[in-house]
């Protein structure tokens, strides 16, 4: 079964409640039609280089990690959210096969402290988990939009704490886009999509590093 | 939302004024009115008011305002931390400790951030709270960190990083040395000395368990009011995180646990340097009960 298809049997199951249907309409018809999408990075563009703490406490650098190879940046809302779940893992059974291309993977959150370490500790994830903290490498990649009433409501209700996981109430998350960086540092190849239950296929991931491996 | 759009907004609700605004991020005054109606597209609804001879901010506007600063913060943060990593300037990195906090729990992060910035000038100031408030407010400190407890001035932000537990320390003499953890029944009858930098588990003991111990006041260094649990004068219930010397002991105070949370703050909106930014990103990343 691949990942798109275990997002939509996901999406199937949790949209039978009527609340969660109508968050989750509201959010990607809001981002399809304010204008989110022209300002994501494209392909070519470079990468705006940054350093982000890690869960462990480290402080990580992109161009430290381009100067060993390509870079995938994968962006992710957090551990609450079951897509989300369901992406890492697959990073997670993919992640050998992106070291064997001579490449390394960071999964940005805008989560903080427990939560942002459940995302790894749960998945035992062994790629780097960063805290974006308060979505600003997000913003600088044109990801990160407002949570739309209907669905912060929802968050709410069912207990996510979204002010203390970020430690702001600004209510901003990011679209789960992949970005594969070349070893300058510039987007190669990308994947975003208003609805956050679409991501990036590994396999396509995987193309993307071997078309970067490719002789010209 | 792209970056543009927002630091174009930032300098707009500075001027209010969208020709000074244009010149501040050197683009024309179309390019930056098209930016600021893309983001208010985005974020459904007006984020100024345009008359004729004035231009004021929305309550939409008013509210996005700080959310939108922070995050444009953290994007040059990013960024600056990215560049100074190739430039290595140097850097300072001025920390408010407020009474008996200690700086065991945040050292990683100074660390870290002198691994990036190697000429990084360090200063730790313990105080009261009130006074490293102050001295934030008058720009000679960076950022602190204060128990939950203290009022703080509306322009400050604050996270909290880890919940404080109290030990008790006694000379390794002591009758109660061998224990494994301390009660309150334990304490009765004892004497513990308690001073402005004992971070206050004493009189929160007190507060419960009146007339259990006695309370001997004593303010000055920890290091001094450590020599003196040593000579017998009596115990002190201190945090976990404060180093002491081997000739003492430490026990988990099980009944009542003592806790008290500590948070960093930090004030909102204020330009921070690479090192300081580094280092409150560090701090609110490792946040959680135990602390990083």
């Amino acid at each position: 079964m691949s990942l798109q298809d275990k997002l939509d049997a996901e999406r199937t199951l949790r949209l039978v409640n009527e609340a969660l249907r109508a968050a989750y309409e509201e959010t990607i018809t809001t981002l399809g039609r304010n204008g989110l999408m022209p300002g994501v990075l494209v392909e070519e563009a470079p990468f705006p280089d940054f350093i982000l703490p890690n869960i462990e406490g480290k402080l990580v650098s992109l161009s430290a990690l381009l100067a060993r190879g390509p870079v995938i940046v994968q962006f992710f809302r957090g551990e609450w959210c079951p897509y989300c779940r369901l992406m890492l893992d697959a990073l997670v059974a993919a992640l050998p096969e992106i070291e064997a291309q001579g490449a390394s993977l960071v999964a940005l959150t805008p989560d903080t402290g427990p939560p942002a370490r459940d995302a790894k500790v749960n998945h035992s994830a062994t790629f780097e988990v960063l805290s974006d903290i308060d979505c600003g490498v997000g913003l600088a990649a044109g990801v990160v939009f407002r949570l739309p009433p209907l669905y912060r409501a929802r968050m709410q209700a069912v207990g996510t704490d979204v002010p203390s996981r970020h430690g702001n109430d600004s209510w901003f998350l990011p679209i789960p886009a992949t970005f594969v960086l070349d070893r300058d540092g510039r987007v190669a190849w990308r994947f975003a999509d208003v609805d956050f239950t679409r991501r990036a296929a590994p396999e396509r991931i995987l193309a993307a590093l071997r078309q970067l491996a490719a002789p010209d | 939302m792209e970056l543009t759009q927002v630091r174009y907004f930032v300098a707009l609700s500075r001027s209010l004024n969208f020709t000074r605004a244009a010149e501040a991020c050197n683009v024309t005054q179309p390019a930056l009115t098209r930016a600021i109606q893309r983001l208010e597209e985005e974020l459904g609804g007006p984020l100024l008011y345009r008359e004729r001879s004035t231009t004021q901010l929305t309550e939409l506007g008013r509210t996005m305002l700080p959310h939108l600063d922070a995050m444009l913060m953290a994007a040059d943060s990013a960024a600056a931390l990215a560049d100074a990593r190739r430039r290595q300037p140097v850097a300072s990195l001025k920390i408010g400790l407020a009474p008996g906090i200690g700086c065991a729990a945040i050292a990683f992060a100074v660390r870290e951030v002198a691994a990036i910035l190697p000429d990084l000038m360090i200063r730790l100031d313990e105080a009261a709270a009130a006074m490293l408030i102050e001295s934030m407010l008058a720009d000679m400190l960076d950022c602190a960190l204060l128990p939950q407890d203290c009022d703080l001035p509306d322009r400050f932000n604050h996270w909290p990083l880890y919940d404080d537990r109290a030990v008790a320390v006694l000379p390794a003499c002591h009758a109660l040395a061998d224990r494994t953890t301390i009660t309150a029944d334990d304490l009765r009858g004892e004497t513990l000395l308690h001073g402005e930098r004992c971070g206050g588990f004493a009189c929160l003991f007190d507060a419960t368990w009146q007339g259990q111990a006695r309370l001997r006041r004593c303010d000055g260094a920890i290091g001094h009011l450590l020599d003196l649990v040593d000579a017998g004068l009596g115990l002190a219930l201190l945090s976990e995180r404060i180093v002491l010397p081997a000739r003492l002991v430490a026990l988990p105070i099980i009944e009542p646990t003592l806790t008290r949370r500590v948070r960093l703050v930090a004030i909102a909106g204020r330009p921070q340097g690479a090192a300081v930014s580094g280092f409150v990103k560090l701090c609110r990343a490792r946040r959680g009960p135990d602390g990083p």
